[in-house]
């Protein structure tokens, strides 16, 4: 019930061996590397040793992902989104896994270079081409805009520009300016000056105006500083013969012309991706193990000759590890395998459950994965999330459902993503928990049967218990039992009853084991921290069995007592006073356990609404009723299904996480990191 | 018997739980929707997740109208006081969605940044909720008539609604804690074991509100 033991394994490996070491210790996958950096720093270490750098080749692999990279963007810029349908989602296509077998880095990276050089042929040509394109696009766009404002003008294009007398230059200026530069223009150019106006418009909330002024040549810096001042935006048009009208026309083809080359050129780049889309995912992974390959030397001491290598390794693998080594080093290395050597908390930490237990994990490591020495809860988890799991949602139909979901999740998507496989067994035996329950409850869509098939379940065997009446089994004319002068004859005082007995036992679960645990910091704090609780159970246990409330109540004087004196030995009397309230705490973590109930009814009553609405809707809308009871029937019980489904989850663990937890259970433990080669396209 | 047809109690009863439950619910789904357009408008595939965080405040709002439906067409010969009192507890129980929709406004704020930590948030922002479970819970137990007596059938039902209601206001104030161990868990996930052990804290008083709630149920002083 312990996370995994761990081993620590120390190697000196002669340097020419290190190589095939770290390969062989990354595709195993089964320890976590040590960093010595720190042991480093001691002068001690670092008279013998000097800490490693990242090997030589390391660079090479990153500056190959960062080509690979830009391919996969360039990729994905082209590529046309396939739309998904719906089963494909539901069922993901695993990629085909390339097989690959490389012995060192140099042959990875001879491998990508070769495989880079033939894509870059392939690619550069239509790429290039692509870049001429969209440049050529822009510039003919920009000329089209500008030609617009002048379309007005009939005038030859060719003459703008420099001519061997004049200048003319064409361009926007905004209309405040337009009179001041009218007045100017004339006085400094002794009146040699032509200014031909087109039509305002307006643009970025300013109102503009086209306009083409000539002058003579030898007045062109001085107007040019002229136009700057008054914020005149000039064109740049050269080259271009004919009218604006002519030109535009002429843009118009070349752009359709340009856009259906480009788009040829981006068909032929989708083609060349769908070729090599999956290569250069390999080919990435491939990249990256080696780049972590490589990172993994910066972990060691190094001498002249050696390596010193140290990894934790859970304890079953340990001998393996040494074996690993041994052989990749083909002997040549010292491997010693000892108990830790660390404090507690630098250890890290492998939950080791059996493969049943083991997707409940990540409901522990939600919460915080235990600590090295501390239990590990996973195991004790799983019945009781289920069954309230089952209680809270009570449904057989619901359960029907949910396990449906978790079966898609778990078989299906579970493939490509082991959170959905985790969450999807999980849900699988929730929804069978569910089920069960709601077979317990007779609730098959609440009340359903009654509603419309007048098929009343709880006046027939077949349910053991009505969340919201009487049934069969229990009802007011047969009560289960009474308990004082409460008679348990109807479903929800026996489900309430129920659920406070259920929590009872579950909180004494956690405290036997919170007591255990603390034994090892002395009887008297285990036996103040959980032993007064525990005591405080069974007396209530025993008080009721023999029917005698004085025990009951002497028990919890006793407690209350003892409450205070924990408290004024841990700090005085204010704290004995706040001791004396602990007993509260204890009852509210108790009667917390009264969701049960209170969810269950949630589940049937909304259930029952949804059902008695439909009915309504039916029995008094003519002709279409039936058509909107159908519909409500089918809206009304998903959202009651994915509300109260995500609220039974949602409260099952909490029930865990504050109740639970909290009688033995601190966590905050360092995760096991594993040295692993993570293969998704790739296999060895 | 107040009025000719005890049925005109029951409608008051159900006007509160649907009205008052409504009012938490529009309060806290609103403070969510607020910073649920923040975050959308930042990250538009962030619908979804906004949608789930303000689907969670709504929920008091729903336990309104259940025990509204319960009390008019269901448990129609239920005591009259006690379809007054069980509408009373659903609907001031349901305020607590005011504090739940803090919260997950909180929670939604922290899923945003970082995806990995929805269902932390998620286990936070339903603490809240917890308080609404209880005033439904009582409700409940009013109309089907689990207890017999004078603590369901006089004006002492009422007593038991207030009692589990009022003190379900304390989810405000829940709230309010998770939000803040929301932020502190998003920034070190070690401190969720501690948070929630002080985002728990508020609800001692819920549970007090329960307690009396059900010794009143039970007759105990008469």
């Amino acid at each position: 019930m312990k996370p995994a033991r761990m081993n620590k394994v120390k190697a000196v490996i002669l340097d020419e061996k290190m190589d095939s070491v770290i390969r062989n210790l990354h595709e195993s996958g089964l320890v976590e590397l040590y960093d010595l950096t720190s042991k480093l720093e001691n002068p001690e270490w670092s008279s013998l040793l000097f800490q490693s750098s990242p090997a030589e080749y390391g660079r090479n692999v990153s500056s190959l992902m960062i080509k690979v990279g830009r391919f996969l963007d360039l990729f994905d810029s082209v590529k046309v989104e396939e739309k998904k349908r719906l089963s494909e989602i539901l069922n993901p296509v695993i990629p085909e896994k390339k097989k690959v077998s490389f012995s060192s880095a140099d042959e990875v990276i001879s491998y990508a270079e070769t495989t880079l050089n033939d894509l870059e042929n392939e690619v550069q040509g239509p790429s290039n081409r692509l870049n001429e394109l969209e440049n050529k696009k822009n510039n003919l766009l920009l000329l089209k805009k500008q030609l617009s404002h002048l379309v007005d003008f009939e005038l030859d294009l060719k003459y703008l520009g420099e001519g061997p007398y004049t200048y003319i230059v064409s361009g926007l200026i905004p209309k405040e300016n337009l009179s001041e530069l009218e007045n100017n223009l004339p006085n400094i150019t002794n009146n040699y000056v032509e200014i031909v106006k087109g039509g305002s418009f307006n643009e970025d909330k300013e109102e503009k105006v086209p306009i083409i002024i000539a002058i003579l040549k030898e007045y062109m810096d001085i107007v040019g500083t002229e136009l700057r001042k008054s914020g005149f935006e000039r064109f740049d048009i050269s080259n271009v013969e004919g009218t604006p009208k002519e030109n535009l026309d002429r843009i118009e083809k070349e752009l359709s012309e340009s856009e259906k080359e480009i788009n040829s050129i981006l068909d032929k780049l989708n083609a060349i991706s769908k070729k090599w889309y999956d290569e250069l995912l390999a080919l990435h992974e491939i990249l990256e193990i080696e780049k972590e390959r490589a990172e993994a030397y910066s972990y060691c001491g190094k001498t002249e000759r050696i390596y010193l290598l140290e990894a934790w390794v859970p304890k079953k693998y340990a001998n393996k590890i040494k074996e690993i080594i041994e052989n990749a080093s083909e002997g040549y290395a010292v491997v010693e395998i000892s108990e830790p050597d660390e404090p507690e908390e630098k250890i890290p930490v492998m939950l080791d459950n059996p493969k049943a237990v083991k997707p409940f994990e990540m409901l522990t490591e939600m919460y915080a994965p235990p600590k090295y020495n501390e239990v590990d809860p996973t195991m004790m988890i799983v019945p009781g999330f289920l069954m309230f799991y089952g209680i809270m949602l009570t449904d057989a139909v619901y359960g029907f459902l949910l396990t449906i979901v978790g079966l898609v999740l778990w078989k299906r998507l579970g493939k490509a993503s082991e959170g959905a496989h985790n969450l999807g067994y999980i849900l699988t035996l929730a929804g069978i928990a569910t089920v069960i329950a709601g077979l317990i409850t007779g609730s098959y869509l609440g009340d359903f049967l009654n509603q419309f098939l007048g098929f009343d379940i709880f006046k027939t065997p077949f349910a053991l218990v009505n969340a919201l009446g009487s049934s069969w089994y229990i009802g007011s004319s047969n009560p289960l039992f009474n308990i004082g002068n409460i008679a348990i004859n109807n479903g929800p005082i026996a489900i309430l009853l129920f659920s406070i007995v259920v929590g009872i036992i579950h909180l004494f679960i956690g405290l036997a084991v919170g007591f255990k645990e603390n034994l090892k910091n002395g009887f008297k704090n285990a036996f103040l921290d959980q032993g007064i609780w525990l005591f405080l159970i069974l007396a209530l246990v025993i008080g009721l069995a023999v029917g005698m409330p004085y025990i009951i109540v002497g028990a919890v004087l006793l407690v209350i007592i003892l409450c205070m004196i924990k408290g004024y030995m841990n700090g005085g009397m204010m704290d004995a006073i706040l001791g004396a309230m602990d007993i509260t705490g204890f009852l509210g973590n108790v009667l917390s356990y009264a969701r049960l109930l209170a969810l269950c009814l949630a589940t049937s009553g909304l259930a029952m609404a949804v059902n008695i609405m439909a009915k309504l809707l039916g029995d008094s809308v003519p002709v279409v009723g039936i058509i909107l009871a159908i519909l409500m029937l089918l809206m009304g019980h998903t959202f009651n299904f994915v509300m109260n489904g995500l609220g039974a989850f949602i409260h099952s663990l909490r029930l865990h996480y504050v109740e639970f937890f909290g009688q033995f259970y601190e966590g905050g433990g360092k995760k096991f990191n594993p040295f692993k080669a993570k293969r998704e396209y790739t296999m060895q | 018997m107040v009025f000719e047809n005890p049925l005109l109690l029951g409608a008051v009863g159900a006007g509160l739980a649907v009205g008052i439950a409504g009012l938490g619910s529009g309060i806290g789904a609103g403070i969510t929707g607020a910073s649920g357009a923040g975050v959308v408008a930042e990250d538009a595939s962030k619908f979804g997740t906004a949608i789930v965080f303000q689907a969670l405040p709504q929920t008091q709002g729903l336990y309104g109208f259940l025990v509204a439906i319960l009390i008019l067409f269901v448990f129609k010969t239920a005591p009259e006081w006690a379809m007054l009192g069980a509408g009373v507890a659903t609907g001031l129980a349901g305020l607590s969605a005011i504090g739940q929709g803090i919260a997950s406004s909180a929670g939604l704020g922290a899923v945003a940044e970082n995806d990995e930590i929805f269902g932390k948030a998620m286990v936070f922002s339903v603490l809240p909720e917890t308080q609404a479970i209880y005033g439904l819970l009582v409700s409940i137990l009013l109309l089907v008539g689990v207890f017999k007596g004078d603590g369901v059938d006089t004006i002492a039902a009422l007593g038991a609604g207030l009692a589990v209601g009022f003190a379900g206001l304390s989810g405000i104030g829940q709230g309010i804690t998770a939000a803040g161990a929301i932020g502190a868990t998003a920034r070190d996930p070690d401190a969720m074991g501690k948070g929630l052990v002080l985002a728990v804290m508020p609800e001692t008083f819920a549970i007090f509100g329960l307690l009396i709630a059900i010794l009143i149920m039970l007759g105990i002083m008469f």
